[in-house]
């Protein structure tokens, strides 16, 4: 698309989203999702590969690490939805304390309020009602996603 | 206005509304670097800062959670909520200390959008650079790995932060790398010898 036209829509957009400006706090509905808890920024930008390698047990060292570095977490569903998390149960999700990191890659059930905004959906997750850890073997197509992320012998 | 350009006018809104509003072009002016991302489009843009579970429920925190907590940039142009998922650094950097000095404030950023999956169309951010509004210098988005430092002294040591970080090391011993075990990884190890 030329760029003429590519400003002329951006305008119109503009113009139309001022017009359905979202309130100030939306009210949030209650929902249930079971999904894998994700690594997002690997697996919306494309960084390490494609979506299915940096999911599951081959990404598992990848998704601590982004964990730790207060990377957001998502959870997707089977279907392909990400909802990103905002909470968990009693905590905030940058809280430097061990439940992201335990949740890291995990296939959950989570009852929680949900929001949407602008194409992403948000999660405040009020309960992890179940954990069935990590069910996605994605080593056994991928091995390690990034390959620097895998076990390495002891030194010594 | 000509009757065919009204209709061109709200056809081509409906349109952008419909997919989202985050599709508009912010390239402008920016000099952000590119990565090669998936759907990667370079955006510079005014907005405020938040703490987006604050935005979205009215469930606040004092300094928009003191680094707790995920925070986005409130677009100026169309009230767009931009939920910032990265720094400009290269090591599993989130952008909270990048951000949180700028808490509830007017601020410009530099950076790039990303996303493109199929089932979950959503855009997201990457900062790389950021200044309060109206001033003139801009400030590089690297500060998560200094702040890392400050809270785990005791982390000194050769190589990157991850090889060092605490939760990711009580992590890794309690479950392994693939996360089904340490005797798992031990066999790994042992058939790639």
């Amino acid at each position: 698309m030329f760029t003429r036209s590519k400003s002329f829509l951006a305008a119109a957009g503009i113009a139309t989203t001022s017009l359905f400006a979202s309130p100030a706090f939306a009210t949030g509905e209650t929902i249930e999702v079971t999904g894998e808890v994700i690594d997002t920024w690997c697996y919306y930008s494309g960084v390490m590969g494609f979506s299915e390698a940096v999911r599951g047990t081959s990404h598992h060292t990848c998704a601590l690490w982004c964990a730790a570095g207060g990377i957001p977490v998502g959870i997707r569903t089977e279907d392909g939805a990400v909802y990103m998390v905002l909470k968990i149960e009693d905590e905030d999700p940058l809280a430097q304390t061990d439940k992201v990191m335990e949740l890291a890659s995990d296939e959950i059930r989570a009852k929680g309020t949900h929001y949407k905004r602008d194409g992403v959906n948000y999660i405040l997750v009020d309960k992890v009602v179940e954990n069935k850890g990590i069910t996605f073997r994605s080593h056994e197509d991928y091995d390690s996603v990034p390959p620097f992320s895998a076990p390495k012998k002891p030194k010594g | 206005m000509s009757r065919f350009s009204t209709r061109f006018v709200f056809a081509a809104a409906a349109l952008l509304t419909a997919t989202s509003v985050q599709a508009a072009d912010f390239s402008e002016g920016s000099t952000a670097k590119e990565w090669g991302l998936y759907g990667e489009e370079k955006a510079m843009f005014s907005g405020k800062v938040v703490d987006i579970m604050c935005e979205l429920s009215g469930n606040c925190a004092d300094n928009c959670g003191d680094g707790r907590r995920n925070l986005g940039v409130v677009r100026d142009a169309d009230n767009a909520l931009v939920m910032v998922l990265k720094n400009a650094q290269s090591a599993f950097n989130g952008a909270t200390a990048d951000l949180l000095p700028f808490c509830n404030k007017a601020v410009d950023v530099d950076g790039v959008m990303i996303g493109d999956d199929e089932d979950s169309p959503s855009r997201f951010y990457m900062v790389q650079k950021i200044r309060a509004k109206g001033d003139a210098e801009w400030t590089k988005a690297n500060k998560w790995t200094k702040d890392w430092a400050k809270k785990n002294p005791d982390a000194k040591g050769k190589g990157p932060w991850f090889r060092r970080d605490p939760r990711v090391l009580k992590q890794l011993a309690a479950e392994g790398h693939f996360g089904l075990g340490v005797e798992f990884d031990q066999q790994y190890l042992k058939d790639n010898e």
